[in-house]
Order: C-alpha cells, then sequence, then structure tokens
C-alpha cells in the first residue's frame, strides 16, 4: 500500500508538471472535496465498528482518554516550536503538527484551502512522522516506556503503527494505543481547521 | 465560512460513517469490499493532491527545503507528543509502576 500511495502522489505531480492545463486547478479541488467526503465517510464506518471501544474505555476509566490529549497537544506544540525554527506562520505550523502523521487528510484539508507549498509540507511531514516511526517505536518502547512508544504513534496508533506497539509492549498499551489512534484520527479534521483559522 | 464551514461537514460526514458502521447497515458484497472502496479513494485523492502539487511551480522549485523543513517538523511533533505524554505517564498506568507490593 505505501508503495501505491507514493506512486499516485509522484504519478499526480508528474501529471500536474507536464500534462494537466492550469485551468483545471480550479475544478480539481472540487473533485478532491468528493473524494475526500467519500474517504472520511468510510473512514466513519472503521470507527463506528469498533464497538468495544467504548466498553474499553469505561473499563480503564477516563483516563485513558489522557494519552490522545496529549499526543494531540504535544504535537501541536512540538509543530509551533518547529515553526518558529523554520519561520513558518504559528498557526500554519500548529496545523501542520496537527496532522498527527495522518498525512492523506491534513494534506489534502490543506490543499483544498488553497494552501499548496504547506499541503505539500504536510504530506512530507506526516510520512516522515509515520516512517520514523514505526522505525524508533521498539527502540522508544524499551528505552523510554510503552506510553512514549504510542505518543510517537499519534494517529497512525489505530492502523499502520498498532502492529509495530503491539509487539514492542504488552496487551494493555496496545489496547491503550488503539484508542488514542482512534481519537487522534478523529480529531484531526476537527483541530487542524480550527488552527489554521487561529490568527489567520 | 470557509474552512470553519468546511469542519462541520468533514465531522457531519465521519458522523454519519460511523453511526452507519456502528448500526452495521451495509452489509453484504460492499461491506466485504469496504477496504478496496476505501483504497481506490484515497489513491484517487492524493493523484489529484499530486497534480495540485505538481501544477504548483512554488511546490516544484522548492521541493528540497520543503523535504528539509518537513523533516524538522516531524521531529519536533514526534519529540513533543514524547513529552507530553510522559507528564500524565503516571495518572495512566494506576496498577502497574507503583503498587507491585
Amino acid at each position: 500500500m505505501s508503495i501505491k500511495i507514493f506512486a499516485s502522489v509522484i504519478l499526480g505531480a508528474l501529471a500536474g508538471f507536464f500534462i494537466v492545463p492550469v485551468e483545471i486547478a480550479g475544478s480539481l479541488g472540487m473533485i478532491a472535496d468528493i473524494g475526500l467526503m467519500v474517504l472520511l465517510f468510510f473512514v466513519g464506518i472503521d470507527i463506528g465498528k469498533q464497538k468495544d471501544i467504548l466498553d474499553t474505555i469505561k473499563n480503564m476509566g477516563m483516563r485513558i482518554l489522557l494519552v490522545p490529549l496529549f499526543v494531540i497537544i504535544g504535537s501541536v506544540v512540538g509543530g509551533m516550536l518547529a515553526g518558529i525554527v523554520l519561520s513558518i506562520p504559528i498557526n500554519e505550523a500548529g496545523a501542520l503538527g496537527s496532522g498527527l502523521g495522518w498525512y492523506t487528510l491534513s494534506a489534502t484539508i490543506l490543499s483544498r484551502e488553497g494552501f499548496i507549498t504547506l499541503s505539500a509540507l504536510a504530506f512530507l511531514s506526516n510520512v516522515f512522522r509515520e516512517v520514523i516511526g514505526l522505525v524508533i517505536i521498539p527502540f522508544i518502547a524499551k528505552k523510554l516506556g510503552y506510553l512514549e512508544a504510542v505518543a510517537v504513534g499519534g494517529a497512525t496508533s489505530m492502523d499502520t503503527s498498532l502492529p509495530v506497539i503491539a509487539s514492542s509492549t504488552d496487551g494493555e498499551t496496545a489496547i491503550i494505543a488503539f484508542v488514542s489512534g482512534v481519537i487522534c484520527t478523529s480529531s484531526v479534521p476537527i483541530i487542524l481547521p480550527i488552527i489554521l483559522k487561529i490568527g489567520a | 465560512m470557509g474552512i470553519l464551514a468546511d469542519l462541520v461537514k468533514y465531522l457531519g460526514i465521519l458522523f454519519v460513517g460511523a453511526l452507519i458502521g456502528y448500526n452495521d447497515v451495509i452489509k453484504g458484497k460492499i461491506a466485504d469490499n469496504l477496504d478496496i472502496i476505501q483504497d481506490i479513494c484515497l489513491l484517487f485523492l492524493l493523484f489529484t493532491m499530486g497534480i495540485t502539487i505538481g501544477l504548483d511551480d512554488e511546490v516544484v522549485n522548492n521541493l528540497f527545503s520543503i523535504g528539509f523543513k518537513a523533516l524538522i517538523m516531524s521531529l519536533f511533533t514526534i519529540t513533543f507528543s514524547i513529552i507530553f505524554v510522559r507528564l500524565i505517564k503516571k495518572f495512566v498506568y494506576v496498577k502497574e509502576n507503583k503498587d507491585e507490593h
């Protein structure tokens, strides 16, 4: 799947650079919007199917929700600090951080809102987060702790990085990772536009 | 309007999807092929995003600097997610760390 993802972006970029006329750009936004809505609809179905998630939250107590909350805060703060270093406006930098590793969504929202450079940055930075995450999660779990390993995953701890987290931590942490991933994932389409709007 | 209106729209769609998923409304062939439909949408979406990027001279001309910024950005978001989660760690695992004996 990762190869298909990269191939789609690169083929699209090549088509945009060599073939597609500039006049098409406006209608692309509308097509992307429809695609995004269909995608979100299916992600919603996936989330809805996880019926035991509410039971898990009840059993483990509301404190499990602290994990995604602090993953999100950390990510947004980290993004903003990186923005200071890289001289990116603070709301845009925070929005990049709020992508939480879900590169497809953060990049498409931004490209739809007309932030093309920012969208490319969101795509790459969140891809890097996922790839770096997959590599360092076992190491972080061993050296820093299990919950820190969940933090690395961000939104991806419900799917791509879940197997790695599960194999390098324990059962309880895997459940926390999954719940955290679901909440992080649901938060991206909410928090990203809000942060982008602040100070814009 | 604009981005906040989009927010309501995204959230609404996510919610409707979640309700449908929770109540098992979709069954049979479509349910079995949800993953494939999702993948096709995703790849198509990324393809159109690629086109937008390829059409934009600013992005094409600054690809390396964007890549470098993206790397710094990802290192910061990972590091600070770890730091912030570490702050609340002791509240999450109540049983394990302290009450071993």
